[in-house]
C-alpha cells in the first residue's frame, strides 16, 4: 500500500516534466531547450569529472542533448528523464573511457577548455585570509593520486564508482543506467574499491 | 556468515544499501572477526580518501558556451516534415491510451491506421510537388540575404550525394545565421554574450571590448559577484588571452576583489610569476598592495625579486617586502 502511495506520489511529482517531454515531443523546441536547462548541470558535472577535461565535457554535452533530441520519441515515460538522460550520458562517457584506453591516454591532472591545468582544489577554498602551500600541495598531490587510481579501473569499475559514490545515486537506479541489474552493479562496485584500495596502499587521508 | 560474504556486505553497507536483516548479520558478524573489522575500517578510509577528488561544479562560462553550441547544433537540424509530427502525435496519444478500456484503443487503432495509409499517400504526393515547385522557383530567386543585405554565409558543408546515372547533384550545407541583441548591460543575456566574447571571438578588438565592458561593471560593482561568473570570465581572460592589453583591462577588473577573494588572489599571482608582459606584472604588484602582508603573496612576491628577468620589478617587489613587517 506504502509502496503504492510512493509510486503514486512520484508519478504526480513527475507531471509537469511529463508534459514538457510532451510538448518537446511534439516539436515544441522551446520545451526541450527547458529541459535542456534542467539537466544541463548534472550532465556536465558527471562527464566533467569523469573525463577530466572540459573540452571532452563540452562534448558529450553536445552529443547527448543532440541524441535526446533526435530519439525523443522513443521515450515512453517507463522511466524517469532523468534516468533516460543520464543513460545517453554514461553510454557516452564510457564509450570515451574506452576509446582513452585503447589509445593509452594518461591523463593524471584536469584540463581546461584551452588546455591548461585545472587545479580542482582551488575550487575547494580556504576562507582564511592567509592560505598554507605546503598543505594545499599534499591535498592536490593527494587528488591526483586518486585521479590516477580510478583512471586504472576499467571504464564499467569507474562509472559504477562515480555514479555511486560521487554521484550518490542507488545502486538499482545506477543498474537501469547502464542496462543491468542491481546485482552485477553491485558486484562491480565491490571489485572497484578492492582495485582502488590496492592502488592506494599506504595512504592517508 | 562467511568472511567473502561479509566484505562484499561490508562495501554495500558503506554506502547505505545493506538491508537491515543483512547489516544485523553483518554487525554480528564483525564484532567476532578482527580481519573483517579491518577489512571495514579499511573501506571506511577509502571512502574518505576518495573526497580528495572532489566533484567540481561547472564553471558558468562552459555551460553557457555548451548550451550556445547545442542550440546552433539544433537549429541546423532540418525540421521535421508535418507527416513525421503527426505520426509522433499519434504515438504519444497510443502511448497515454494504453491505460484506457481496450476497445476504446482498438477503434483508435483502426482508425488511426486507416486514416494514416489513405492520407499519407496524398500528402507524401502533395509534398514531392510542391517540394519540386519550391526547388524550380528557387533556382529563379537569389541567395536568401539578412536584414543587413548581405548574403547568408555557408558555416560546412555536411554531405554530396549524385543521383545514379545522372547529372542531379544533392548538397547538404548548414547556414550562419547573424544574430542581433541589443539590451543593457544588466541584462543577464547581454552579460552571458560578453563573456563568450571575452574567450570566443577571433578578433582581439571584440574581445578587448567585452573584457573592457566587464572590467567596467566591476569597478563600478555592478553585478560581479562570484556567482555572476563575470569574475571568472576576467580571470581566464587574464590567464589564457594572446594580447596584452586585453590582458591588462582583466586585471583591471580583478582589482576591486583581491582582497575579498582568494581565487582572485591566487589569479594574479599567477599573473606576477608568468606573464610575458612586463606592464602587466608591474601593474600586478600594485594591486596586490592591500594584501601583501598575505603568506603566499609574500612568497611568490620573494621568489620574483629573485629570479624576474625585470630589473624593475625585481626591485619593486623588494621594496613592498621591506616596507611589510614579516610576520602577521
Amino acid at each position: 500500500m506504502n509502496e503504492q502511495k510512493s509510486a503514486e506520489e512520484r508519478m504526480q511529482a513527475r507531471a509537469p516534466e511529463m508534459e514538457l517531454i510532451r510538448e518537446a515531443q511534439a516539436g515544441s523546441r522551446a520545451a526541450f531547450d527547458t529541459l535542456v536547462r534542467q539537466y544541463e548541470q548534472q550532465v556536465l558535472r558527471l562527464a566533467l569529472h569523469l573525463t577530466g577535461s572540459e573540452h571532452d565535457a563540452e562534448d558529450i554535452y553536445q552529443e547527448a542533448f543532440l541524441k535526446a533530441f533526435r530519439h525523443l520519441g522513443n521515450f515512453r515515460f517507463e522511466c524517469s528523464f532523468y534516468t533516460w538522460i543520464y543513460r545517453i550520458v554514461t553510454n557516452l562517457c564510457l564509450d570515451q573511457m574506452r576509446r582513452r584506453k585503447t589509445r593509452r591516454e594518461d591523463r593524471s591532472v584536469l584540463v581546461d577548455y584551452f588546455g591548461g591545468e585545472i587545479d580542482l582544489l582551488a575550487s575547494v577554498s580556504d576562507d582564511r585570509s592567509f592560505s598554507n602551500p605546503a598543505k594545499e600541495l599534499d591535498r592536490k598531490l593527494l587528488g591526483e593520486r586518486i585521479h590516477a587510481a580510478l583512471e586504472k579501473l576499467t571504464p564499467r569499475e569507474r562509472m559504477v564508482f562515480e555514479l555511486k559514490h560521487y554521484q550518490g545515486l542507488r545502486l538499482r537506479v545506477i543498474g537501469e543506467m547502464l542496462n543491468t541489474t542491481e546485482e552485477t552493479a553491485k558486484n562491480t562496485l565491490f571489485r572497484a574499491t578492492k582495485k582502488l584500495r590496492t592502488q592506494l596502499a599506504g595512504l592517508r587521508s | 556468515m562467511r568472511c567473502k560474504i561479509a566484505q562484499e556486505r561490508i562495501v554495500t553497507a558503506a554506502y547505505g544499501e545493506l538491508a537491515d536483516e543483512q547489516a544485523r548479520e553483518l554487525d554480528q558478524h564483525l564484532a567476532g572477526c578482527p580481519e573483517c573489522g579491518k577489512e571495514r575500517e579499511q573501506v571506511l578510509a577509502l571512502k574518505a580518501l576518495a573526497g580528495a577528488y572532489p566533484v567540481a561544479e561547472p564553471e558558468a562560462n562552459l555551460a553557457a558556451r555548451a548550451r550556445m553550441r547545442l542550440g546552433e547544433a539544433l537549429d541546423a537540424l532540418p525540421s521535421r516534415r508535418w507527416y513525421e509530427r503527426l505520426g509522433q502525435q499519434i504515438r504519444n496519444n497510443f502511448a497515454s491510451l494504453m491505460a484506457t478500456p481496450v476497445t476504446a484503443c482498438l477503434l483508435l487503432l483502426l482508425g488511426a491506421g486507416a486514416g494514416l495509409v489513405g492520407g499519407n499517400e496524398m500528402a507524401m504526393n502533395r509534398a514531392r510537388q510542391a517540394a519540386m515547385a519550391q526547388a524550380a522557383r528557387a533556382q529563379a530567386q537569389p541567395q536568401p540575404a539578412t536584414e543587413s543585405g548581405a548574403t547568408v554565409e555557408i558555416a560546412n558543408i555536411s554531405s554530396i550525394v549524385r543521383e545514379p546515372d545522372s547529372h542531379r547533384v544533392e548538397v547538404r550545407y548548414n547556414q550562419l545565421v547573424p544574430q542581433r541583441l541589443e539590451g543593457s548591460l544588466d541584462d543577464p543575456a547581454i552579460r552571458q554574450l560578453l563573456m563568450l566574447a571575452s574567450e570566443n571571438a577571433d578578433s582581439t578588438g571584440v574581445r578587448g571590448d567585452s573584457v573592457g565592458l566587464m572590467a567596467a561593471e566591476c569597478k563600478a560593482g555592478h553585478g560581479c559577484q562570484k556567482a555572476a561568473g563575470i569574475r571568472d570570465a576576467l580571470m581566464v581572460a587574464l590567464r589564457y588571452d594572446k594580447n596584452e592589453s586585453v590582458r591588462e583591462k582583466a586585471l583591471e577588473g580583478l582589482e576591486p576583489y583581491v582582497s575579498e577573494d582568494v581565487r582572485v588572489r591566487d589569479a594574479v599571482l599567477e599573473a606576477l610569476m608568468n606573464d610575458g608582459d612586463p606592464r602587466i606584472r608591474t601593474a600586478a604588484i600594485n594591486i596586490l598592495t592591500p594584501v601583501e602582508a598575505d603568506t603566499s603573496v609574500r612568497q611568490v612576491l620573494y621568489s620574483v625579486s629573485n629570479t624576474d628577468s625585470n630589473p624593475h620589478i625585481r626591485n619593486v617587489s623588494r621594496q613592498v617586502l621591506n616596507s611589510v613587517p614579516e610576520i602577521q
